[in-house]
C-alpha cells in the first residue's frame, strides 16, 4: 500500500482555494445590477412582461440599475405564501400580486396603503384604469393594490362542432345555450364522443354565472347571502338538467379548470366558460385540433332577464401591492408605476394579459392581435367578482360548492341544496 | 461512574439531539400552542383553550373524513400485507426471471406520488381511459370513480396499495429469506403438509417483520393525502375526503390555523391509538411470542 496520500491537495492549497472561491462569490453581485427587486407573482404575470429583446421593462431596469427576481406560484399557493411573507417581521419581497377577493380588512392592514405614493408620484393617467377594478382593491377606504390583470369569463364554443350539429349561430339566451349543449352532445364525424358543455366543479365561478343568468347571485357585492333564492334555484336546476341529459360530463365532479382547456382543444366538448384571455391558447395550432374555430361570446342571461338586467359575468382581477414589511418600498412603487403605464399595459395585453386600462382596448394593434378584445371590453363593463371578500369567504365558497355538487349530481333536491347553502353559510357571513 | 460516562458521551450525541429538538420537538410544541389559540393571517393569536379541539371533534365533515381514513387504512394496509406476503412466498419459492420481476415489483416505489396519480387518472379516465375502454370492450363493469364515492374510495385504495406494496413486500421478503431451510426440512420429515409448514413455520417466523411492516404502514397510511387530493380533491361533495385533506383545507384554504393544528394533534393521537391497539391485539394473538 502506498504511503502517498490519495490526493495531492494540501491543507494550505485547500484553504487558499476556498478563500479564493469565497472572494469570487462575494465579488459576484458587484458585477451584476446594483439592486434586486423581489416579486412574488403567478408565472403568467412574469411571462406577459416579455423577455430578452421584447422585455417591456428593459428601460426601467437600466434606469434603476435594478434586476427583477420573480418567485412564481399557482394562485392559491401564491396567496398563501404572500400572506405568510407579509406576516413576518421583515420580507425580502418588494411587490406581491394579490387576487381581488382575498384582502379582508385584517389582510389589507398588512399591505402599504398606496394613496400617499399615488399623490406623491402618480401613475400615468390613473383614471384610465377601470374604476370597478380600483374599487375592488380599495379596502376600508385605502387603496392597497394597483390593478394589473383581469380575467373576465366568456362563453367559448367550437364553431366546427356547432356546424356539425346544424347550429348556425351561438346562443343569445341561457335557454338556447342549454338546447345547443344538448344538440352538441353527440358523436362527431371524426368519431370523437362530444359532451355539450364542460365545466370545472371546484370553482364557484360557474354556478354563480348560472345564478346571475336568472338575476341572482351567491353573495352580492353588499354582502347579502343568496339575494334571490328563486334565481339560484333556477341556475342550479339548469345545471342539474344538463347533467341529467348528459350535456355535462359524468366526470363533472372531478373536472378541473385545465380539463376545460384540453376538452375544448380536442373537440371533446362544444362549450365551456373560461377567461377571454384563454382564446389564444384554445386556438393554438400546436395544441388545438380546431385552431381558429374556437370562438367566444358573452355568457348569455336567461330570456327572463334579457333586456331588463344586464348579465354580470364573473371577473377575477389581480393587483400589485407592497407589503408593509418590505425593505425598499420606493423601488417597489417605481416598478408598479412602470408596469401600470399605458405602454407596458398595452404591451402586456398584446402578450395575452387582460388589460386594466380602458384605452388599451381602443388600440388597433391589440384588436388585430386579439379578435376577442372588443367583446371582452363590452363584458368587462358589467362584470364583477364571483363574491366579495370577507374573512370566511373561502370556507363559504367550499360549502357552496359542496351543496352545488350534491344538487347537480342529483344526490339532493335543488331546493334542499339551496336551503342548506343559506343555512350553512349564514353563520360565516360578517355580522 | 454512570454520570461520568453520560457526560463523556453527551457531546457526541448532542448534534443529533439538537437536530431532533429543532426539527421535531420545537415545531410540535409550536403546533400545540397554535392549537390552543385562534389565529389567521393578519389576526393576532388569542387563547381559546380546547375550543379548537372541540370544534374539530364535533364537525360532521371531520367525522366523515376520519371514517374514510380509517376504512382506507384498515382495508388498504391489510390487503397490501396479504398481497405482499403472497408475493414474498412466491418469490422465495423460486421464480423464473426473478431479477426482472423484482425490479417490476419494486418500480412503483421509485415513482413519485404525483406522477402515479396523473398516470392512474389517465388510465381510469371515465370517458377515454385505456383501462375503462378495455373493460367496456369486454363487456365488464367500469370504475365510475368520478361519480360514485364508493368507486372513488376503491380507486384511491388500489392506488395506495400499488404505490406502497414494494415497502411491505421488501420487509416480508427479506424476513422470509432469513428463515433457515433446515426448518422446512425438519417439518417435512415430521410429516407436515405445505399448509402446516406455512402455519407453523413461516407465519410465526415472519410475525415480527409483518408487525413492523404493518405498524409503519398504519402510520404512513393515516397521513394519506396526495392520492385522494390529486384524484378526487376529496369529492364528489367531500365524500372521499380524508383527515389529511381536512387538515390541509383548514390550514391552507381557510387559513384557520387553530383548528388545523388541533386536527394535526388529533391525527397523531388517533394513529398512535390505532397502532397501539393493533400491537396489543397482536401480542394477545401470540404472533410476538414466535421468536
Amino acid at each position: 500500500m502506498s504511503k502517498m496520500p490519495a490526493t495531492t491537495l494540501t491543507r494550505r492549497g485547500f484553504i487558499a482555494g476556498a478563500a479564493g472561491t469565497g472572494a469570487l462569490l462575494a465579488a459576484g453581485p458587484g458585477l451584476a445590477a446594483g439592486k434586486t427587486l423581489n416579486v412574488l407573482s403567478h408565472k403568467v404575470h412574469q411571462t406577459v412582461l416579455g423577455s430578452g429583446d421584447a422585455d417591456l421593462l428593459k428601460e426601467w431596469r437600466k434606469a434603476n440599475d435594478a434586476e427583477i427576481a420573480f418567485t412564481t406560484f399557482d394562485s392559491n399557493p401564491l396567496q398563501d405564501r404572500l400572506f405568510r411573507e407579509v406576516s413576518l417581521k421583515e420580507t425580502e419581497y418588494g411587490v406581491g400580486y394579490l387576487i381581488d377577493n382575498r384582502p379582508t380588512s385584517q389582510i389589507a392592514a398588512l399591505f402599504e396603503p398606496l394613496d400617499a405614493y399615488q399623490s406623491k408620484d402618480a401613475i400615468e393617467d390613473f383614471g384610465d384604469i377601470a374604476a370597478g377594478l380600483v374599487q375592488g382593491m380599495t379596502v376600508d377606504g385605502k387603496l392597497i393594490g394597483i390593478p394589473v390583470r383581469h380575467a373576465t369569463q366568456g362563453l367559448f364554443y367550437n364553431e366546427a362542432l356547432l356546424e356539425e350539429a346544424g347550429i348556425s349561430a351561438p346562443p343569445t339566451t341561457l335557454e338556447e345555450l342549454i338546447e345547443q349543449a344538448k344538440k352538441t352532445t353527440f358523436t362527431a364525424k371524426a368519431g370523437t364522443p362530444v359532451t355539450g358543455m364542460v365545466l370545472a366543479s371546484d370553482l364557484a365561478v360557474f354556478p354563480v354565472m348560472f345564478a346571475r343568468a336568472y338575476g341572482g347571485d351567491f353573495v352580492s357585492p353588499d354582502l347579502k347571502l343568496v339575494p334571490n333564492r328563486e334565481a339560484l334555484e333556477s341556475g342550479l336546476a339548469a345545471l342539474r338538467g344538463m347533467f341529467e341529459s348528459g350535456s355535462l360530463p359524468r366526470s363533472y365532479a372531478t373536472t378541473k379548470n385545465d380539463d376545460q382547456v384540453t376538452w375544448l382543444q380536442q373537440g371533446r366538448a362544444a362549450f365551456t366558460v373560461l377567461p377571454f384571455a384563454r382564446g389564444a391558447q384554445l386556438n393554438n395550432a400546436e395544441q388545438s385540433k380546431f385552431p381558429g374555430r374556437i370562438k367566444a361570446v358573452e355568457f348569455p342571461g336567461s330570456a327572463a332577464i334579457k333586456g331588463k338586467v344586464p348579465m354580470s359575468s364573473v371577473v377575477e382581477a389581480w393587483a400589485m401591492s407592497i407589503p408593509k414589511n418590505a425593505k425598499d418600498k420606493a423601488l417597489a412603487w417605481s416598478f408598479i408605476r412602470e408596469v401600470s403605464s399605458k405602454r407596458v399595459t398595452l404591451g402586456m395585453a398584446i402578450n395575452g394579459n387582460g388589460p386594466v386600462r380602458v384605452s388599451s382596448y381602443a388600440d388597433a394593434g391589440l384588436k388585430a392581435k386579439n379578435p376577442l378584445a372588443e367583446v371582452e371590453a363590452k363584458v368587462l363593463k358589467t362584470a364583477r367578482g364571483a363574491f366579495p371578500p370577507f374573512p370566511e369567504a373561502a370556507r363559504a365558497q367550499a360549502t357552496f360548492l359542496e351543496e352545488v355538487q350534491l344538487a347537480v349530481l342529483g344526490r339532493k333536491p335543488v331546493k334542499d341544496a339551496v336551503s342548506a347553502i343559506i343555512e350553512r353559510v349564514k353563520p360565516m357571513m360578517p355580522a | 461512574m454512570q454520570l461520568q460516562r453520560t457526560a463523556r458521551i453527551l457531546p457526541l450525541l448532542a448534534p443529533v439531539h439538537l437536530l431532533i429538538l429543532s426539527v421535531i420537538v420545537l415545531p410540535s410544541l409550536y403546533v400545540v400552542w397554535l392549537s390552543l389559540n385562534t389565529s389567521s393571517f393578519g389576526q393576532a393569536p388569542s387563547f381559546v383553550g380546547l375550543q379548537n379541539y372541540w370544534r374539530v371533534l364535533t364537525d360532521p365533515a371531520f367525522h366523515s373524513a376520519l371514517l374514510n381514513t380509517v376504512v382506507l387504512v384498515v382495508v388498504a394496509v391489510h390487503l397490501e400485507l396479504a398481497v405482499g406476503l403472497g408475493m414474498a412466498l412466491l418469490f422465495a419459492s423460486g421464480l423464473p426471471f426473478r431479477r426482472f420481476l423484482l425490479v417490476a415489483v419494486l418500480a412503483p416505489y421509485a415513482v413519485s406520488e404525483v406522477t402515479a396519480v396523473v398516470m392512474w387518472r389517465f388510465l381510469f379516465d371515465p370517458d377515454a381511459g385505456p383501462i375503462t375502454l378495455a373493460l367496456r370492450a369486454f363487456g365488464l363493469p367500469t370504475l365510475d370513480w368520478s361519480f360514485e364515492p364508493s368507486h372513488a374510495m376503491g380507486l384511491i385504495g388500489l392506488l395506495t396499495i400499488w404505490l406502497h406494496l414494494p415497502f411491505t413486500f421488501v420487509i416480508v421478503y427479506a424476513a422470509r429469506l432469513a428463515i433457515p431451510g433446515e426448518l422446512y426440512e425438519a417439518a417435512r420429515i415430521d410429516g407436515a403438509t405445505r399448509w402446516q409448514a406455512f402455519r407453523r413455520v413461516t407465519l410465526p417466523l415472519l410475525g415480527p417483520a409483518m408487525l413492523i411492516a404493518l405498524l409503519f404502514r398504519y402510520i404512513f397510511a393515516f397521513r394519506l393525502f396526495s392520492e385522494a387530493w390529486l384524484l378526487t380533491k376529496g369529492g364528489p361533495a367531500r365524500s372521499t375526503e380524508v383527515v389529511a385533506i381536512y387538515l390541509y383545507q383548514e390550514a391552507f384554504s381557510f387559513n384557520a390555523f387553530g383548528p388545523a393544528a388541533a386536527t394535526a394533534w388529533i391525527m397523531v393521537l388517533a394513529s398512535l391509538l390505532l397502532a397501539g391497539a393493533y400491537v396489543l391485539l397482536l401480542r394477545r394473538g401470540g404472533i410476538s411470542h414466535a421468536h
